[in-house]
């Protein structure tokens, strides 16, 4: 989340001879990255989740106390404490908390006499620089507060909380409650809400208050009212009511528990200033949670090894210090207000490099022992055919693995949250994508093929889906022929030696596809290629032309002429016409120089067999 | 004077021969032909006959001159159309050559291969981790428990197939960072692993597609420290985008790395002197950080002896960011518009 701090409202903190670009540069290289300055004086602060303390004014002066000296700039802390004094005073709160977790820590006071009129200038326009609109004096004072400190709070009117009670609970389900904003919410079950003496809830705990409580101009008394809630819980209503507020934001990673009281504190010195008011209860403070002081042993080799370079025991100790960590003997207390973040050793490691700045490391490449794995052979495999298609005129598509429910391919799986319907399945096929491209690019050009190399999903019992790389190939304008040739030279290139089945499917319109398992391709591909050794003798190529029936695939037919001979050298398919089926035979004897007196002979025996097998004639 | 027709045709005949070229042929026509040329000298000279004899050997003269003109303007225009077909050849070699069809690999694949490359002269291996993933794989096991708000980060799509009791449910991993336990599993250190893998979230707008491709780099090793993620990255910066380009690595914070980084390069549409495109001359890579302890645990690795460092980049933000080719909406690349595809 980024958060907006003004440099001149940081100078009630901090003192020193670094510039608003200074702040900025030193911020974004040691902590959090700046992102824009505004009018020269306002810091938009991209703010991590682990850091919800820095969400304030106080916290960014905190961080700029260690990393404006690590870059050479002064930095001298001249905010003083609000001085703690006892509050009393005849004004009560009944308050039962059902759940004490739901609640760490509850702290209120009233005040009595206030009177609601507008801030100070000088209220306003800090407000209006970090984007809030002033309200009124009291409303004013949380909200100020608020970006100050990193607390948020509220204000009740006191007199409006019926019989002065509020018990903490968890809603029910359809419970409603009308907020500040004038919005009627209906809740789910387990908000944390805040019921009064009357059974009406009156707050909208951690994210907004009700309307039926709000302070207005005839307000009198003031419940100043400053919490610790359960993130959790908070982050959850929060997202199901759809209702982000600056509050929740800062509620859901988590206030400093020890800076309740003192933010509480500074409230009600703002709120006698600018209201006339005074303290008019005691001070309510309910611990339910117990923080324990958290201590990390510094491991000054550990963090050594991480940062890759020797990093001083001083450097690593006032670094610590100065981010408010106590060293003490060999180990450092973690302050409160970064008590959810700081867990371990590597987390001290990286408070203590990022201060050191990451600039000043060298960079090494790692050497060491040998990594066992070698490259699998499917991506070898997989570039190859890439290019082998390529350079034979296709061109590469790439299509998202989440379609329409058309496009998907038989069985598809269901996405439970898909963006909408245009993708709300996982494709079990990579056809009809490649179809649906052809079509799209009707005009480019009469012949043209598409190809795509990718997983498609298949659904499988109890287990993930079956996620197999598939070859698919789609042209427009190519014979059918001349497809299955791609594809039989494609193999034969990656060297698939045995048999592969595919199917080249015709999808009407001069349109043909074919779709394959590339991981079995993969594993079958690389395949010794046959060496025969080299003859000086040379070979006869004669043409023969027989009639077919269409009964006995070309396959069969080839195989006997093949055997007919071991001079039989190849077979290849030359032309068909009709019924005639011209092949075209090379004869090699690799003993003595082959006649056609040879060739001759072995035709006889080859339309001996053909006939004799398959009934298949020569063309005369 | 001895007029010898006979002789004077032969040897006007194989002149004509050996001529072959216009200007050869020209001093050729005034030799033989020319106002001052044997012929007409042949002609001139045969006054001084009898009427009888000047009569016959001026219809040889008249004959062989014909013959001659004939014999020059046949040559003549010979000449004139080798001439010309040379020069048609010569025209002929200038037409632009008869191209194979050559298809288009997608740039997707381009950047891959760039990046695999890089990485395989630093002993990376390669692999590929599954698109659909167990959330334990995904969150889980890099340190991020159900309910996490960090979660949130990651727009995840959920596969409709029952949840496994122990591997939770089935999504769609939304970064290569599900491929690191699955690594570590394979229990052989120590890793230089390149996982570049298909993930997908539930965006799309110029900057955003539900399916992309992200690289993951991954080392683990005795005695791996930042120094070593900052040389790596330095590399693959310096190669993929230029020896000029600078780097910076900013704090951050990811569940599954401690410390963790943003990694910033200067921009290369303006050089890093800052421009509407960029954070003051710089823009963001992607993330990277030393591996967490808890991740490592959870790929049965000892933290205490064996340390890492990991990073996952978008392929398609890496190929968009470097100066070049500059793609205004990155759903082109999923689109095929074949006159998109073409121009790679």
């Amino acid at each position: 989340m980024n958060v907006l701090i003004p440099f001149s409202w940081i100078k009630d903190y901090v003192k020193t001879d670094a510039s608003v670009k200074d702040v900025a540069e030193a911020l974004s290289m040691h902590a959090l990255s700046v992102e824009r300055i505004i009018d020269d004086d306002v810091l938009e602060i991209e703010v991590t989740p682990n850091r919800g303390d820095a969400l304030s004014v106080l916290g960014i002066s905190r961080e700029l106390m260690a990393v404006l000296p690590a870059n050479g700039f002064t930095a001298e802390w001249i905010k003083e404490e609000v001085q703690s004094k006892k509050f009393s005073g005849k004004d009560k709160l009944d308050v039962r908390i059902d759940d004490p977790s739901l609640v760490p820590r509850f702290s209120a006071i009233v005040l009595d006499n206030v009177k609601i009129k507008s801030s100070p200038d000088w209220v306003k326009e800090r407000l209006d620089k970090v984007g809030i609109r002033s309200i009124n004096n009291v409303v004013d004072v949380t909200n100020y507060c608020m970006v100050e400190l990193g607390q948020p709070m509220h204000a009740f009117d006191y007199d409006k909380i019926t019989d002065h009670k509020m018990i903490v609970r968890s809603s029910e389900k359809g419970e409603v409650i009308t907020t500040l904003d004038s919005v009627k919410r209906t809740l789910p079950e387990g908000v944390i809400v805040i019921e009064d003496g009357s059974g009406r809830l009156i707050d909208l705990c951690g994210i907004m208050g009700g309307e039926n409580t709000e302070v207005t101009a005839e307000t009198k008394k003031v419940l100043l009212f400053v919490q610790m809630y359960d993130p959790v819980k908070i982050r959850k209503s929060s997202m199901s009511l759809g209702h982000r507020t600056q509050a929740a934001l800062r509620f859901e990673k988590g206030v400093d528990f020890e800076g309740i009281i003192p933010s509480l504190r500074v409230a009600v010195k703002m709120l006698e200033d600018f209201t006339g008011g005074d303290v008019s209860s005691e001070l309510i403070d309910i611990k339910n949670f117990h923080y324990p002081e958290k201590k990390i042993k510094i491991d000054y080799e550990r963090i050594n090894r991480v940062a890759g370079i020797e990093i001083g025991k001083d450097f690593v100790n006032s670094s610590l210090s100065s981010l408010g960590f106590i060293i003490k003997d060999g180990e450092a207390i973690v302050p409160s207000w970064r008590y959810g973040d700081i867990e371990i050793v590597e987390d001290l490691a990286e408070e203590v490099i990022r201060i050191y700045g990451y600039q000043n490391l060298p960079s090494l490449i790692p050497s060491g022992a040998l990594p066992h794995s070698t490259i699998e052979k499917k991506f070898l495999v997989e570039e190859k055919a890439k290019d082998f298609l390529k350079y034979n005129g296709f061109f590469e598509c790439y299509n998202y693995s989440m379609t329409p429910k058309n496009l998907a391919g038989p069985g598809p799986l269901k996405i439970k949250n898909p963006l909408s319907g245009d993708f709300a399945f996982l494709r079990s096929s990579l056809i009809p994508k490649l179809l649906d491209i052809l079509n799209k690019n009707k005009g480019y050009s009469d012949k043209v093929g598409v190809f795509e190399l990718g997983p498609v999903f298949l659904a499988k019992n109890g287990d993930l889906p079956d996620q197999p790389f598939m070859l698919a190939m789609a042209t427009r304008g190519v014979e059918y022929l001349e497809l299955k040739g791609y594809v039989e030279a494609l193999l034969d290139d990656l060297g698939v030696v045995t048999d592969f089945a595919f199917e080249i499917v015709d999808q009407g319109n001069g349109i043909l596809s074919c779709e394959m398992c590339f991981d079995e391709i993969s594993s079958m591909a690389g395949g010794i290629k046959g060496y025969s050794p080299l003859t000086t003798f040379n070979s006869i190529k004669e043409d023969i032309t027989l009639l077919v029936d269409g009964n006995v695939p070309f396959k069969k037919i080839e195989e006997v002429v093949k055997g007919a001979d071991a001079r039989v050298k190849r077979v290849c398919f030359k032309d068909m016409f009709k019924d005639a089926l011209t092949l075209s035979i090379e004869f090699l004897d690799r003993d003595k120089q082959i006649t056609s007196e040879d060739t001759s002979g072995i035709r006889e025996e080859i339309v001996k067999r053909l006939g004799s097998l398959y009934g298949i004639k020569l063309k005369v | 004077m001895k007029l010898d027709i006979d002789k004077l045709r032969a040897e006007a005949e194989k002149e004509l021969r050996d001529a072959g070229v216009h200007e050869k042929l020209s001093a050729w026509y005034s030799k033989f032909l020319g106002k001052k040329g044997i012929v007409r000298n042949f002609l001139a000279s045969i006054s001084d006959l009898s009427p009888e004899e000047k009569k016959e050997m001026g219809k040889k003269i008249n004959l062989l001159k014909s013959d001659l003109e004939k014999l020059y303007s046949d040559a003549f225009s010979l000449v004139s159309s080798i001439k010309k077909d040379s020069q048609i050849t010569e025209f002929y070699k200038t037409l632009p050559g008869k191209r194979p069809e050559v298809g288009h690999l997608h740039l997707i694949t381009q950047a891959i291969r760039e990046i695999d490359a890089v990485f395989a002269r630093l002993g990376f291996v390669r692999v590929r981790y599954p698109e659909v993933d167990w959330d334990y794989f995904a969150f889980e096991a890099l340190n991020m428990p159900k309910a996490h708000p960090a979660r949130d980060e990651w727009e995840t799509f959920f596969v409709d197939l029952p949840e496994d009791p122990k591997m939770g449910k089935v999504v769609v991993t939304p970064h290569t960072s599900s491929g690191q336990v699955r690594e570590m599993l394979k229990a052989e250190l120590p890793i230089r692993m390149l996982n570049i893998s298909r993930c997908g979230r539930r965006q799309i707008d110029l900057n955003h597609v539900p399916t992309f491709y992200q690289f993951e780099g991954l080392v683990i090793d005795r005695g791996i420290s930042i120094s070593h993620l900052k040389g790596v990255l330095e590399y693959l910066i310096h190669n993929f985008f230029g020896k000029d380009t600078k780097f910076r690595l900013r704090p951050y914070d990811f569940r599954f790395t401690e410390p963790s980084f943003e990694v910033d390069v200067t921009c290369g549409l303006c050089g890093g002197k800052g421009c509407r495109f960029c954070k003051g001359g710089w823009v963001e890579l992607g993330g990277a950080g030393m591996v967490h302890p808890n991740v490592l645990k959870a790929g049965g690795i000892d933290p205490e002896v064996y340390s890492g460092f990991a990073f996952g980049w978008g392929v398609e933000r890496v190929l968009m960011m470097r100066s070049g080719i500059k793609i205004d909406d990155i759903r082109l690349l999923f689109e095929n518009n074949m006159k998109f595809l073409e121009q790679f």
